[in-house]
């Protein structure tokens, strides 16, 4: 039982190949977080092979981005197929597979699958030229006489006189580089780009067909339970597997330095032998709990750093005609992806294989190779389809752990992580307690903003990002702290954007209360952003806004935001029934400049929109001692469809503007326009998530 | 030694305490369930057993010895998608697609007892799985539409 198919692709096949640079704007410039998180990353190769067009006129891309659930195959197969004037099922992309594609930092940030696209675009340009130059000698004619349409090049001046990319490659074997400067096609001939389409990867979804890194098998292949450690800064001292090793189906007991694990014929039987290890723990830290966790991130605050300064925020405060001060918690959150991580790790003497649902096969398979002391080409590190990460999934300890038990069994290994171990042992996103102070005039200007933001964990950009306020004021101070974290943090959906924008946001919704003054209104008398200032008209007035002061008891709440450089407002209305919230309607606009693919954007709005939503009403990591206590979804609870509104979503942004993301942003206004819609509906002001616990 | 019906195959399990689920994806290969919880909370391992939903993740191979099993992948007939799945593919009802097979086995067996379910029905039905991607909007859409049109291929 060998799931694991080769992809189709190969590297020998005949065909025109285009390659190209792989560093593309490597190394990131500093300061920004992809440098600081992945900084050991670098490419150990210059060029590599971005496209083919294969003898019988498909085309085939290839790339180091990874599918999880953003869509990026279908947007990459879109740009490829406009460029090169073919159909877009004419078009294959190869993703994460070390092997087979260009070198690439990893699948996070948005920039970087631009800088993708606008390559492989170059590359399909450059297949065209050559196609046409291929195409005009065919038919004896100029080039300037020719044009490439639906995988043919034909006669300006009669077109049943053509030739099929399929006849001109026919078996030749044709390698050109991607010529940097050629000039892309404008928007306005765009044909596939801009249509709704549907996913290129739907019917493998809709069948059981596709593999996720939970699906792969290999012959002879041994299930692996590891023993996990009680809290995260738990040491074993002492371990008997001498029941474990007699129990059934157990192949061996490994102990390789904190590694313990069982390795058996089936899950079920790792699993069993596992929970008979006899293990003592030392526990070394200090043993805190949820209820301690707003003054531990208050009081550890430390490296200060002054996101934006304007005026003199002092001088600010003292000619205030009134002053606000509010403090906002909002908890750890877990990704909780549908599929837990998984990794099968394979050895053929010193080469190595894992397939791992990474957003970093690169940057995995240079961990490995460092490990092990081989050279990187010995590894080959495959990341099939993901079910989904949010951002968690750039470490990958799986991956580790797979091939060291592959190493010391002689056979491959699955490791694959149980939903507890999923929700324990990898990341969440960063607690945050963040203070404001504003000051403000009767008629509703903002006139002094103090933003000071302490967000849990050792990475001080995770808490940067999104803390700088939009909003005109003269006197302006934004500081964000790194604070000790009890759990172990990571990335998620947008970052500390999430909790900064729910505190300022929440926070603007109070001062537009305390002068009375409608919350669209009041946003808009301080913003001067052209970019706000639409998506926050448009969703208002598509949701159809009732401008009103104060609780009004109708239930809706408005937000706004900005992530990866696009542009997000949320509009709301709910219910509230005791501690329930029935979130009926969302509207949400968003502009993120020229859109590829409009299914896939206005897809992960709803995706953001519904999981802030999660982080609003319900969610939140619960430890006592140290010890996390809802790694699960019984004691954690997660939007389901019964819960879920009926959304709109408005993409407003100018094609002429480059494209950015539209997976992240729709979650940074979410929370706090639920905050606020909660507060019109009942009166009540909450500054603490998730609503669910503080209802009354 | 019991035998269970996969997808119109039989397979012999030599341990009656055997988890299906585990079975279904490791004896019988049948990746397409998936383990998303183990603990009965997420419904993506849903599997019909005689056109009824059950979750495979909760029950052994002995439970269901004799019965009929279908997975995700015994659902198309040939290249002929089911409604249910076709709706999925034309609504575009996925991001990550782990949670998919499980919906679409919960819509299915909705479909079989239910056949002109209403929205509020469909909500209610669904919201045994779990979609973390959030697509909850596009998956209530396509079993709406896959209900009208069964509803409407049946006359
Ligand atoms: S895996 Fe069976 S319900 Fe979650
Ligand atoms: S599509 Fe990813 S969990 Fe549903």
């Amino acid at each position: 039982m060998t799931d694991a198919a080769p992809p189709t692709a190969t590297i020998d096949e005949p065909g025109l190949h285009i390659t190209g640079e792989v560093a593309l704007g490597f190394p990131p410039p500093p300061r920004t977080y992809r440098s600081v998180a992945y900084a050991n990353t670098s490419p150990d190769v210059e060029h590599a092979r971005w496209l083919t067009v294969r003898p019988d006129g498909t085309v085939v891309c290839y790339t180091g981005k990874v599918e999880y659930g953003q869509n990026i195959r279908t947007g990459l197969a879109i740009e490829v197929a406009d460029e090169l004037r073919v159909p877009l099922d004419a078009v294959e992309v190869v993703l994460g597979d070390t092997a087979l594609v260009p070198w690439d930092m990893g699948t996070f940030g948005s920039q970087s699958t631009a800088r993708v696209g606008l390559q492989l675009r170059k590359a399909a340009a450059t297949a065209r030229k050559a196609l046409i130059e291929m195409g005009a000698d065919r038919l004896d004619l100029p080039a300037s006489d020719v044009t490439a349409t639906d995988g043919r090049i034909a006669s300006n001046a009669d077109s049943s006189r053509s030739a099929s990319y399929a006849d001109l490659i026919a078996s030749q074997t044709i390698t050109n580089p991607i010529e940097d400067e050629i000039p892309l096609t404008p928007k306005s001939a765009f044909t596939v780009m801009g249509a709704d389409h549907k996913r290129i990867d739907a019917i493998a979804r809709v069948t059981g067909a596709a593999k996720y890194s939970q699906d792969i098998t290999l012959d002879g292949m041994l299930f692996a339970a590891i023993l996990r450690r009680p809290a995260r800064a738990a040491t074993l001292t002492s371990v008997d597997a001498s029941i474990a090793e007699r129990m059934p189906g157990v192949a061996h007991v490994v102990h390789d330095d904190d590694l313990v694990a069982v390795l058996a014929d089936t899950d079920e039987h790792a699993a069993a032998a596992v929970n008979m290890l006899q293990s003592q723990w030392q526990e070394n830290a200090p043993k805190v709990s949820t209820i301690d966790l707003p003054n531990i991130l208050l009081e550890s605050g430390h490296d200060p750093y002054l996101m934006q300064e304007a005026g003199d925020i002092d001088a600010g405060f003292a000619s205030a005609a009134n002053i606000l001060e509010a403090t906002y918690f909002i908890p750890y959150v877990s990704n909780a992806p549908m599929e837990p991580r998984a990794a099968v790790a394979a050895w053929d003497g010193n080469n190595l294989t894992v397939w791992a649902g990474t957003q970093r096969p690169f940057g995995i398979r240079q961990e490995l190779a460092q490990r092990f002391d081989i050279p990187e080409p010995q590894v080959r590190v495959i990341a099939p389809e993901i079910g989904g990460g949010f951002g968690s999934k750039s470490p990958y300890p799986a991956a580790h752990e797979a091939a060291r038990l592959a190493r010391i069994a002689g056979v491959p290994v699955r490791v694959a992580y149980t939903r507890a171990e999923e929700m324990m042992y990898t990341s969440m996103r960063p607690a945050a307690v963040i203070t404001i102070k504003s000051g403000f005039t009767a008629d509703g200007k903002i006139t002094a903003w103090q933003f000071d933001a302490y967000h849990a964990g050792d990475r001080p950009f995770l808490g940067r990002r999104g803390s700088d306020t939009p909003y005109d004021s003269p006197n302006i101070k934004v500081t964000t702290y790194t604070s000790d974290s009890p759990l172990a943090t990571g990335s998620y959906r947008s970052l500390g954007a999430a909790a900064n924008h729910f505190a300022r946001e929440v926070h603007i919704d109070e001062i537009a209360a305390t002068v009375a003054i409608d919350p669209v209104e009041f946003r808009l008398r301080n913003l001067s952003h052209a970019r706000f200032r639409r998506v926050l008209e448009t969703a208002a007035d598509k949701h159809g806004w009732q401008a009103a002061a104060g609780s009004s008891g109708s239930g809706q709440g408005i937000a706004i935001g900005v992530d990866v450089g696009s542009y997000c407002a949320t509009a709301v209305t709910l219910d509230v029934k005791g501690r329930e919230v029935q979130v009926d309607h969302v509207t949400g606009s968003l502009d993120c400049g020229l859109v590829v693919n409009p299914e896939g954007a206005i897809n992960q709005m709803e995706g953001s929109i519904v999981m802030g939503m999660g982080t609003a009403l319900y969610e939140a990591i619960d430890f006592q001692d140290g010890r996390v206590l809802n790694a699960g979804f019984t004691r954690y609870r997660v939007p389901r469809s019964n819960d879920a509104p009926h959304i709109d979503t408005l993409l407003v942004g100018d094609p002429e503007t480059p494209s950015t993301g539209a997976g992240e942003p729709g979650i940074v206004p979410i929370a706090a326009a639920i905050a606020n819609a909660v507060y019109d509906r009942t009166g009540q002001r909450h500054r603490e998530l998730p609503l669910h616990r503080y209802l009354k | 030694m019991v035998t269970i019906h996969i997808n119109g195959a039989p397979h012999e399990a030599p341990e009656p305490n055997r988890n299906l689920l585990s079975f279904i994806r490791f004896e019988a290969g049948l990746t397409g369930s998936k383990y998303g919880c183990g603990e009965g909370l997420c419904g993506a391992c849903t599997v019909l057993v005689d056109g009824q939903a059950l979750r495979a993740c909760m029950s052994t191979v002995g439970t269901v010895a004799g019965g009929h099993i279908t997975t995700i992948e015994g659902l198309a007939d040939g290249d002929d998608l089911h409604p249910v799945q076709q709706a999925f593919v034309d609504e575009s009802a996925m991001q990550c697609g782990y949670c998919i097979p499980g919906f679409i086995m919960t819509s299915v067996a909705l479909l079989n007892r239910e056949h002109y379910p209403d929205r509020r029905q469909i909500r209610e039905a669904l919201s045994q799985n779990m979609c973390r991607c959030g697509t909850y909007q596009r998956i209530l859409n396509a079993v709406e539409s896959a209900a009208s049109n069964m509803a409407g291929g049946a006359q």
